[in-house]
């Protein structure tokens, strides 16, 4: 999986939990919150998308980001590292 | 003196009482204080004479976020029986019917509580769910049975089993809320709906709450004792304790 396809899944989650937010000009240098997303949207867009990606973050490393590039950079890193894993003798 | 975390209020309209729960900084969230004083305003407002009907408010950005970590903690840790948490009764046994405007978020037992109203507002941007499943727990509060009130049982299924937030605007056309709004308009179709049956003789409202409360009292009770032995259960699972605080990490 590329990290496009990562930032594919995390904006379709973000655009159906924001209204009115058009997947096509969403700036990932900026934070989900300037992007219309409340902290329960954010809660979800996160969970739906470790979801689809198959993956699961701790809580307290989300908190540290700020934008969703960070978002995208550790789902994506972590994506690579469980497949590193899966394919281990 | 600090502030008090839920206050009661006559309200705009004759007849009607507000009970205002406000802890900004705790976003609600049930702990032993917050609950004595949410116990203490329903109290005050029954005192009231002119009272007829109740609107119970949260926040505009936080109806309530259910049980507080550090309760959740007493629960695992067996300081605290789950048994001991009974806000709906506070609910159900108020003698006049309540109306729950929620016009921000309400989660797990913060929903729970605005179930138990006879009457429930709603809004379209702010998001609702039995969160429970998420830090590994069965529902409490009478959640298995008290989001048939508002939901079809299979929804209800859904919401209690994936633990997922939905936005209000997710249960238009498929739902039993009295009505789902922007944010802004809650209170005041709240307020409105309480002034549209204020008007009626409080000894028939007292006897009509009673009457159609009763299967959700019933309903209640008989849950609640099963979800006390669920939890004593769940609560046992050495999981619960690490998702609790991994989904309450800042």
């Amino acid at each position: 999986m590329t990290r496009e396809q990562v930032m594919t899944v995390v904006v379709k989650h973000l655009a159906e939990a924001v209204d009115g937010l058009d997947p096509a000009n969403i700036d990932a240098s900026r934070s989900m919150k300037d992007l219309g997303a409340n902290s329960l949207d954010i809660v979800e867009v996160v969970s739906s998308s470790m979801r689809e990606l198959k993956i699961k973050i701790p809580r307290s490393e989300l908190a540290k980001l700020t934008n969703l590039d960070g978002l995208v950079d550790l789902l994506f890193r972590t994506v690579q590292e469980s497949q590193t894993q899966a394919k281990a003798p | 003196m600090s502030t008090p975390l839920c206050v009661f209020l006559p309200g705009p309209h004759e007849g009607v009482g507000v009970v205002r729960m406000q802890d900004a900084a705790g976003k609600n969230a049930m702990t032993e204080r917050f609950v004595h004083e949410l116990v203490a305003a329903f109290r005050a407002a029954e005192a009231w004479a002119p009272l007829r009907v109740l609107v119970l408010q949260g926040l505009p950005d936080m109806f309530s976020t259910g049980a507080h970590v550090g309760m959740l903690r007493d629960l695992v840790g067996g300081r605290v029986a789950p048994s001991d948490i009974l806000l709906p009764k506070v609910v159900f046994d108020c003698p006049v019917p309540v109306v729950a405007a929620m016009e921000g978020h309400a989660i797990g037992g913060g929903l729970a509580l605005g179930l138990c109203a006879d009457m429930v507002v709603i809004a379209r941007e702010s998001r609702y769910g039995a969160t429970f499943m998420n830090m590994g727990f069965t529902p409490g509060m009478g959640m298995t049975r008290l989001l048939t009130h508002v939901l079809s049982p299979a929804l209800a299924h859904e919401l209690l089993f994936t633990g997922e937030l939905k936005r209000g605007s997710f249960f238009e056309g498929k739902s039993g809320f009295n009505a789902i709004l922007p944010r802004v308009a809650v209170l005041p179709a709240a307020l409105d709906l309480a002034a549209r049956v204020a008007d009626k003789p409080r000894v028939s409202l007292e006897m009509l709450k009673r009457t159609l409360s009763l299967p959700r009292r019933r309903a209640f009770e008989e849950t609640h004792t099963i979800e006390s032995l669920m939890h004593r259960v769940s609560f046992a699972s050495p999981e619960v304790l690490a998702r609790i605080e991994d989904v309450h990490a800042e």
